[in-house]
Order: C-alpha cells, then structure tokens, then sequence
C-alpha cells in the first residue's frame, strides 16, 4: 500500500519533471533565444540599431536608433516579434476607411464588379441602349453611377484606394513595423494581384485575415489558409478544377433528397442539377482539371522550382486538391448556381456527403476526383475527399525542400540578394525542427554572423515603397492623402497589388533599379522635400528642433546625419558642398523658388514656409523676395532654407538613401 | 545576372552627338574604348500593339460568304456587297475575308502586299479569362504561369547587345507590362517630356538637383546604382537632343489624338533620336464588346478605326525607316461566333492579328478559317484556334529580328511556322 503511494507519487514527480524540462528545453532552445553577434562583427550597438532597423522597419524615425540601442535591440526584437504594440494613432487614421475591415460578402455586396451590374443598369433603363450603341460612354458611366448609386453600391476603385491607403499608413506609422514588413513578404510569397478582376474585391480580406495575423507563426498554417483563400482560389483557378470521375449525380441525390422523395420530385431536382451544370460549363466553356495551382503551389509557395517535384506530381496535386472552390457569397456575387443548391439540399446534407464549409471556403464534393493519387511517391487512397488537400499540403509545408526554399528568400529579403548557403542551411535547420515555425527562423537568421557581417550592411536595395516610407519615416512627414504616395511609388516603378504574375516582384537591386525608375526615385526626393506632393507635408525646421544651421554646410552635415544615421557620409557630403557654395545659383534658385511659390500658392504654403514666415528665431521671411534680394545677410539665411528643401531632395534620392 | 552596361565599360566617355554614319556617338566612344563591347549596330524594330479586351476578329475581317457567320449573328453581320443601304460595305480582300469598312487605311498596304492578316490565331490554353490568356500570351508560355519573364524581354536578350542602350526595349505604358518582364533591360515610358529631373516651375533648381545627382551617383561605391545612374544621366541627355514637345511627324502626317496614337508618336520619335531603340510596346483598349458593338460604326468601328489609321500615321511618318520597320498586333483572343442578348460578343478563342512591315508576307490572309458550322467550333461556339500565336511571333521575331532561338523566345514550342514573314 505505502509502496503503491510512493510510487504514485514519484510517478507524478517524474511526470512534472519532464514537463518542465521540456519546456526548459523548448526555453532555451536555440532557435529561441535572441543573442545577436553584432559586436563580434566589429558594429557598435548604435550600428548595429541601425542596421537592424533598416531591415525591420520601413525606415528609422528620427532618434529612433538611439532609442532602439538605449532600450537593447534584443528587447526591442522581442516586442516586434509578438507584434502587438499599441496602435492608436494609426487605429485613428484607419477609421476613416470604411470599406477595409468589410468582410468578402460585404465588399460583394458594396462593391460590384462592373460587368456584373452593368446589364442589370441596361436593363433597368440607367443606361440607354441607343446612346450606347453610338459609343456615349458618357451616358453610360453616368448611367452606370445613377444605378449603383440608387442600389448603394460603390465603385471597386473605391475599395482599392482605401486599401492601398491602410498598406501606406501602416507601413508609415505603426509600432509593429516588423509585423508589417513581413505581411509584404508574405503577401508578395503567396501574391495575388488586382489585375484579375475575378479575385481582386477579395484581395484586402486576404491581406487582412490570411496573411497578416499568421506572418510570424506557422508556415503550413499560412499555406493552408492561403489554399482556402477566395483570393487564391480565383488567382490561380482552383475554384474551377474538377475531376473526371465525379460520383454519379443520381446517387448522390438519393441521399441528398432522402428516401421519401417522389419520383417526380427527384426528377425535377435533377432537371435543376443538370442545368446548372450546363450552365456552368457553358460559362466556363472548359470543364475537369486546372493544374495551375498545383504547379505553383509546389514551384512557388513550397518547394520551389528544383524541389525534385516531377509534372506527374503537379497533375496529381492538382487532383487531390478538385474541389476546393468558393462558397457563395453576397446577393449578385461568385456562386449563384451553387448557392441554390446548398439552399435546396442544405448544408448539413452536403456535409454528410462530404462537402466542408468553412468561411469563404467549400470544398465541392460533386467536384472532387475520387481516385487514388500518389503525389512525391505519397500514396492518398481512393475516397480521401477534402482530407487529403489538407495532408498533400502539410506534406508540402514540411517537405526539406520547402525549409530550404523559404529560409532562402527570407534571407533574400533581410541580408542581401545573394545570401550564403552557411545562412540558408541554418535558418533550414530550423525551419524543420520547428516544423515550419517563421519566428524561430527569424531568430536564427540574426543570430548568426552573416546577417551582420559586411557583406548585409547597406547592401539591399531598397524597393520603392521602401524608399517612399523611409523617407516618410525619416522626415516624419504627416500623410493626409496616403494615395498620392501610391501614384508616386507606381512611377518609380512598383505597382503595389498589381503585380500580374503569381512570383511576385522579384526580391533583388536589378530589378528595381533601372534608368527610368531611378530618375523619377530622384525627382520623388525632391518632390517630398520641397512639398510638392499634395497632401504630404513634412517640417524640416523641427526636424533640427527648429535650430537654424548656421550655415549651408552646416545644414548639409546636420541633415544628412539625421535622415541617414550612423552612415559615412564623408563623401556625400564633399560632393553636394559645391552645389551649396556657389552663391550665383543659390541666388537663381531663391528666385525662382520665390516666383514659383508666387504663382502656386497653395503648396507653396507649406509648413516649412509658414514656420519660417512666422519669424521664428527672429528670422526674416523666406516667403518675401524682395527683402533677401536687399539683404545681404538674411539672404544668405533665406538662401539656406531654400537650399534645405533641395539638400533633402538630394539626400533622398542620392545613391546612399537607396540602400538600406 | 545579364550585364547591361557594355557600353558603360568604357569608362568616363564624352558620349552624345549622333556620330558617325548614324551611329551613336555613344557606340563608336565605346569601341574606341579599351572594354569594347563589340560593334552594335541597330538591326530592326519591331514594336507590338496590345489589344487589350481581345478583338472581334470576325467582325475586323469577316469570312462574309460563311452563311453560319451570317445567322448566328443577325443584327452584326456585315456583307462586301456594294449598296446595302445605310451601309458601308466590307471591302472584299480576296473573295472570301472583307476588312472592316473603318479599317480602310489598311487596304492599300494589303494591296502592296505590305500588310499580312493570320486569322484563327489564339492560344493552345483555351482559357477565356482575360487576365490569364494576356498572361500567357505575353509570358509565352501557354500552360505555366509562373515563368518570371515575358517573351519580348527575352527578345531583348537574344538580340544579344548586353543593353548597349536603356532604350533598347521601351514600353509606352505607365508601368512595365508582362510582355517585358524579366532581367533583360527594358523601360516603360509614359510621356517622354517627362524623362528628366524635375522641380516644377524651378529650372534652375532642377538644373543644379540633376548636377547634383549626378555627381553622387558618380562616387557611390554600388555598382548599380552608379552605372544606372550614369546611364539615366546619359538618356536624359539623350532625349534633350530633341526637343520632344515640339515633335514635327513628316510627310504631312496627323497621328490620331488617342493614347494609341501618342504612344506610337512617341515611338517614331525614339527611333528617329536614333537610342537604339529595336523593340517597342503600346496598347490598344476597348475591345471587350459584350454590349451593342456596333457594325459600319459603333465602338467597334471607332476602335480599328483608330488602330488601323494610328497604324498607318506611324509607318508614314517613318518613310525613311520602313525597311527596319515591322509593326505587329496582338489580342487575347477573339469572340464567340454568335452575338449575345445585348448586341455584343461574349468571351472566343480565335481571333485574327496584323502584320506590317517590307518583310512581311503581304496581301495574304494567313491561317484557316473553316466553315462556321458547329461542328467546326471550338466548343461547339467559338472560332477555332488554328494558327499558335507563337508560331506567328516567333516567325516574325526570327526573320525580322534575326532571333533564332525559339527554345528560348518559347520555351515547350514545337516551332512550327506558317510563312507570314518572307525570309
């Protein structure tokens, strides 16, 4: 008895022991532990900030290196990576968009594609069918606004701008950049793009609920959610694949119908089965298997194009993954055929037959090929249903080659275009024995020395939504019309959710730098800085805490180190000196500046302008020509603060600012 | 990685100034220069129209004589017979096909036999998505939508100038299309006025901002960013040769004021500026007629009437250069052989495409177009794709382009071609 107590006891001892020595051991694994080489690297921790903020921010804010190494870049890490910082002046920025936290049926129902209601504006008369065969297109888009309008619904276009507008606030001010900037990466990993207009309505809902709550977590998580997306589905036509050997229809209405149906009943039902499917091939005009999601899901989102996968096994994925298409949603939406039957025979009906319904997501059983499959040399027995889309993706999740491939261009995106295979094969390492957990990854990845070694220093170039949010960022710009930004950041060459292939922009210096795209990065530096960009407004003056610098150069020195902390600038410097010291040109700017500003009022009337205006510091105007022209004195002040706008402009779209 | 500085090799050169016998300056400094990246001397253009919204083949060129063409479509057929009233005749081509009355500028070129026509061309992917047919057919690769690169990029490349020049792909469009995607050079171009460094209203500011820029990205220590910066520098100074506002077309030339027209206004301009420019984009909208597209006129009418007259306006006013010259078109495909409820077509597979240029085998229509019958369609609605788009572009590539690499150009192509290109 007393023995059996013992025992009891000690058995429940050992018990807690190995919990808690698995959770010690979970603890201080070394995937887990932020320790960072940067010191081994030779970098002080004010470098090493810097370099860390580059990769993990969309930019330093002004003093936020010294922030960052004052508080312990381990400590701060730490926070990114739960990413759960407070958020209320972005949270107050956000609300004036209504439509980005909509869900899918709700964007369906607000925001149409226009084909899908311009017949029902025909038809009801918004549009008159005369003037539209003479080519008014006049007529017919104020026709088209009068329709939507009486109904309450929007334009997409509406849609899309508040989207790109949350992505560009975001990026700009929220506390958990890194949460953000690995949203983008993962966005651009599982891309889909607005240029198709069938998945674009659903593309914010997948930024939203699919990628950006799942960016530091679990990578098959991520792949499943996305393979179930409305947006992925669309993208890569999924929703349309479909087996051969569809179970026989009348079968499955017999058990759909029960027992107790009439003859004549199930005859009609049938009738109605037949002709939706008519219907849907005939919109179609293509039936059975689409192997274009299968192939990319291996090629691009997992194991990557020399994964070792073969073309039978992207036929055979394609196979097991038949059947997974959208539920209907909203009242002229995707689904209509589908959604009289589900009405009909009812979900839980369906559900016994093997139908799934979660969300946005139905897997069709009528739709799915039945047969065995064996994909990677797995076998998925005959019957698998919706199950073994799930096994095929877990197996992907996990497959070696998919460790290798994402930890590469993980490391692509936060070390440079050509990381080391020493760096790729540890971040692998971890990746498989976290079975795909994305944050221990990132740990190994600045745990190691090449993520500090020279070789990563400034040596990603940045993209040019990068470049527009580090100069937002280092400026501490206030954005009151983020979409001005956007139409700048498409002309320098990124055409943010409109990137036409399933790759994503390519991750890599080349791409983005070319002659046409590196002029207008110049001609935006200039913009911001001298305020031509509406609705963007920035106050250098306070950037210095509103102390004049005493001279030209002085303001170059003091800029330069501002916007570009902890950077040799030596030669930067020397080289815009000589634009500043020639007082002939300096005067000619002024000038010019002065009659421009004249002439356009309104964004000359900028914060920088009024601050100077306001006589700060007991300072002559800059807004007042004729007396800098009178003054010698003041000239060379007011030539300076003209020359500010234009020094920034410089330094923005100077070599430097490009890299990160 | 595909290195687009040879010419830049040469180092600190005193480029600009057409040179020599119509080189470039530019070039004959870079042989002079001690890393001579071979003589490259502009072979020919080739500049592609995108018709976005894929075209009504049958309506641009009409088999008038198919009795189904003419039931399945009662109110959109149209007939070569003179008379009709209210009506313009299709002019008869060759007894069987009638080119759209608005597309009348074309006929003396098909005449001459300076224009071919490839009707029932389309893709093998028989996707009516208009997203995913442009997709593969500017990626060129039918079946696979994850190649990186387009099909006019990799032309670039087989052209084999390692980017001699930043104009040697250009696309007048606002960003780059899928057709130039990839690592070969190639740059989208809107407005060429506003290829510059820009302050507005501030010339000076802009003069000493470009100084300036210039100057830094000639001692950063980032081989790209200093050689793309010296070439940008060098393509602003190259295009201010010109002034390009106050563009003159010769030969008495009008280009139609539409986007299609200023695009290819631009494009001559280029080619006249002699960057070497050897392959050109533009596109062409409006061609999803699904509602009441109209007959002799209508939006139908008024689309190849636009694009046959901006056709036209460009190969005029680029007399002297015809003989390097091919303009070619492209759509996704075509429409349905029978007219939907609402006096338009729906969503096809063949359609038909036009070739121009002194190479070209003219005056022919090309391709087969048999009798509408159902049991001919595709699908039992559509005009069968007869001819690959491939075939067609890869023939006009080699003969043209002298680019022989269809391994390359289309990857998984069986190479087939149907003689559209004398050569």
């Amino acid at each position: 008895m007393k023995s059996s107590v013992r025992n009891f006891y000690w058995s429940i001892i050992l018990f807690c022991a190995a919990i808690l020595l698995s959770s010690f051991v979970r603890f201080v694994g070394p995937a887990s532990k932020i320790a960072m080489p940067y010191k081994k690297a030779g970098l002080t921790t004010e470098q090493a900030a810097a370099h860390l903020l580059s990769r993990f921010t969309y930019g330093a804010k002004p003093g936020q290196v010294q922030e960052v190494a004052k508080m312990g870049l381990e400590k701060w890490l730490t926070e990114q990576l739960k990413g759960d910082e407070k958020d209320n002046t972005l949270d107050d920025m956000l609300t004036k968009f209504d439509a980005i936290n909509m869900s899918n049926t709700e964007v369906e129902n607000t925001f149409p594609r226009t084909p899908s209601i311009r017949k029902f504006a025909i038809d009801e008369g918004y549009i008159n069918k005369d003037s539209l065969a003479k080519g008014d297109r006049k007529n017919e888009r104020e026709g088209l606004e009068a329709y939507m309008k009486a109904n309450g619904y929007r334009p997409q276009q509406e849609l899309f701008r508040q989207f790109f507008s949350q992505k560009i606030l975001r990026a700009a001010y929220s506390e958990n950049q890194l949460r953000e900037i690995m949203t983008d990466f993962w966005f651009n990993h599982f891309n889909v793009a607005l240029n198709k207009p069938q998945c674009a309505a659903y593309v914010p809902a997948y930024e939203r609920d699919i990628i950006r709550p799942n960016v530091f977590g679990d990578f098959q998580k991520l792949l499943l959610q996305t393979a179930k997306s409305p947006a992925m589905l669309l993208y890569l036509d999924n929703f349309t694949s479909s087996g051969n050997n569809v179970p026989a229809q009348d079968q499955s209405m017999d058990m759909m119908m029960g027992a107790n149906a009439t003859p004549a009943q199930k005859k009609r039902a049938m009738e109605r089965m037949e002709k939706v499917k008519q219907q849907a091939q005939q919109k179609k005009g293509q039936g059975g298997l689409n192997e274009n999601y299968a192939r990319e899901v291996m090629e691009l989102h997992t194991m990557g194009v020399d994964g070792g996968y073969t073309q039978s096994d992207v036929t055979q994925a394609a196979r097991v993954l038949t059947g997974w298409t959208i539920a209907p949603m909203g009242k002229i939406g995707y689904g209509g055929a589908v959604k009289k039957m589900i009405d009909r025979f009812g979900e839980s009906n369906l559900q016994q037959k093997g139908f799934v319904f979660d969300g946005d997501f139905m897997f069709n059983m009528n739709r799915h090929d039945n047969g065995e499959k064996v994909v990677l040399g797995h076998k998925f027995p005959a019957g698998g249903g919706y199950d073994e889309g799930v096994e095929l993706l877990k197996m992907l999740a996990h497959h070696a080659s998919t460790a290798k491939f994402i930890s590469k261009k993980l490391a692509v995106r936060f070390v440079n275009d050509t990381p080391p295979t020493s760096l790729v094969d540890k971040m692998a390492k971890t990746f498989s024995a976290t079975n795909g957990d994305i944050k221990s990854v990132l740990i190994t990845m600045v745990n190691s020395p090449e993520f500090w070694s020279k070789d990563a220093l400034r040596e990603k170039t940045k993209s040019p939504f990068e470049l527009a949010m580090s100069a937002v960022r280092g400026l501490d710009a206030k954005i009151d019309r983020p979409y001005e930004l956007y139409t700048w950041i498409n002309k320098m060459g990124q055409q943010m959710y409109y990137y036409q292939a399933p790759t994503g922009f390519p991750d890599n210096g080349q791409y983005w730098i070319n002659t046409g795209s590196l002029l207008n990065r110049m001609n935006f530096g200039l913009a911001l800085a001298t305020q031509r960009i509406p609705g963007v407004s920035l106050n250098l003056a306070a950037l210095n805490n509103n102390k004049e610098p005493e001279s030209a150069e002085a303001a170059l020195v003091t800029y330069s180190k501002i916007i570009m902390p902890e950077r040799e600038l030596t030669e930067t410097v020397a080289r815009l000196k000589p634009m500043l010291n020639d007082p002939n040109l300096q005067h000619k700017v002024a000038t010019a500046a002065e009659k421009n500003n004249a002439a356009v009022p309104k964004p000359a009337d900028t914060t920088m302008d009024m601050d100077m205006k306001a006589g700060r510091n007991g300072k002559a105007t800059l807004g007042d020509g004729r007396k800098i022209n009178q003054d010698p004195v003041i000239k060379q002040k007011a030539g300076t603060n003209t020359m500010l706008a234009q020094v920034v402009g410089v330094i923005i779209g100077s070599p430097e600012f490009q890299r990160k | 990685m595909v290195s687009r500085r040879g010419f830049l090799k040469a180092g600190g050169l005193a480029l600009f100034g057409i040179g020599l016998g119509g080189i470039p300056g530019f070039l004959a400094d870079a042989v002079a220069g001690t890393v001579a990246p071979g003589l490259f001397k502009r072979k020919k253009i080739l500049v592609c129209i995108f018709q976005r919204g894929a075209m009504d083949g049958l309506m641009a060129v009409t088999p008038f004589t198919d009795n189904f063409l003419k039931a399945a479509r009662p109110s959109l057929f149209m007939t070569a017979a003179k008379g009709a009233p209210n009506q313009k005749p299709l002019i008869d081509l060759d007894g069987k096909f009638g080119l759209h009355p608005s597309m009348a500028a074309f006929e003396p070129m098909f005449r001459e036999k300076r224009l071919g026509i490839v009707h029932g061309i389309g893709s093998p992917n028989n996707t009516r998505s208009h997203f995913d047919a442009q997709d593969f057919m500017e990626s060129g690769t039918p079946f696979k939508k994850g190649t990186t690169s387009g099909w006019l990029n990799r032309a670039v490349g087989l052209l084999g100038h390692d980017g001699a020049t930043p104009f040697q792909g250009v696309s007048l469009t606002s960003s780059l299309p899928r057709s130039f995607y990839g690592e070969n050079p190639a740059v989208a171009i809107k407005n060429l006025a506003d290829f510059n460094i820009q302050m507005r209203g501030n010339v000076n500011g802009a003069k000493m901002a470009s100084q300036s820029f210039e100057d830094l990205y000639d001692q950063t220590s980032s081989g790209l960013l200093k050689n793309t910066g010296k070439e940008s520098f060098e393509a602003i100074k190259m295009l201010q040769k010109t002034d390009v506002k106050a563009y003159k077309p010769e030969n008495n030339v009008v280009y139609p004021a539409t986007a299609l027209g200023n695009s290819l206004k631009q494009i001559a301009q280029l080619i006249k500026m002699d960057v070497g420019l050897e392959v050109a984009f533009a596109e062409s909208g409006g061609w999803d007629t699904h509602f009441n597209q109209g007959k002799d006129t209508g939006v139908f009418a008024r689309n190849v009437e636009d694009l046959s007259t901006c056709m036209m306006a460009f190969w005029n006013d680029l007399a002297r250069y015809q003989d390097d010259l091919t303009v070619m078109t492209m759509t996704e495909f075509g429409r349905t052989v029978a007219q939907n409820g609402t006096g338009g077509t729906d969503h096809g597979r063949g359609s038909c495409n036009f070739i121009l240029g002194h190479s070209v085998n003219g005056g022919l229509v090309h391709g087969v177009v048999n009798p509408l019958s159902k049991e001919n369609l595709e699908d039992g609605r559509d005009l069968a794709v007869t001819t690959d788009f491939r075939s067609v572009f890869s023939e006009v590539a080699d003969v043209h382009l002298g680019i022989n690499n269809d391994k390359i150009l289309f990857p998984d192509f069986d190479g087939k071609k149907i003689g559209v290109m004398r050569g």
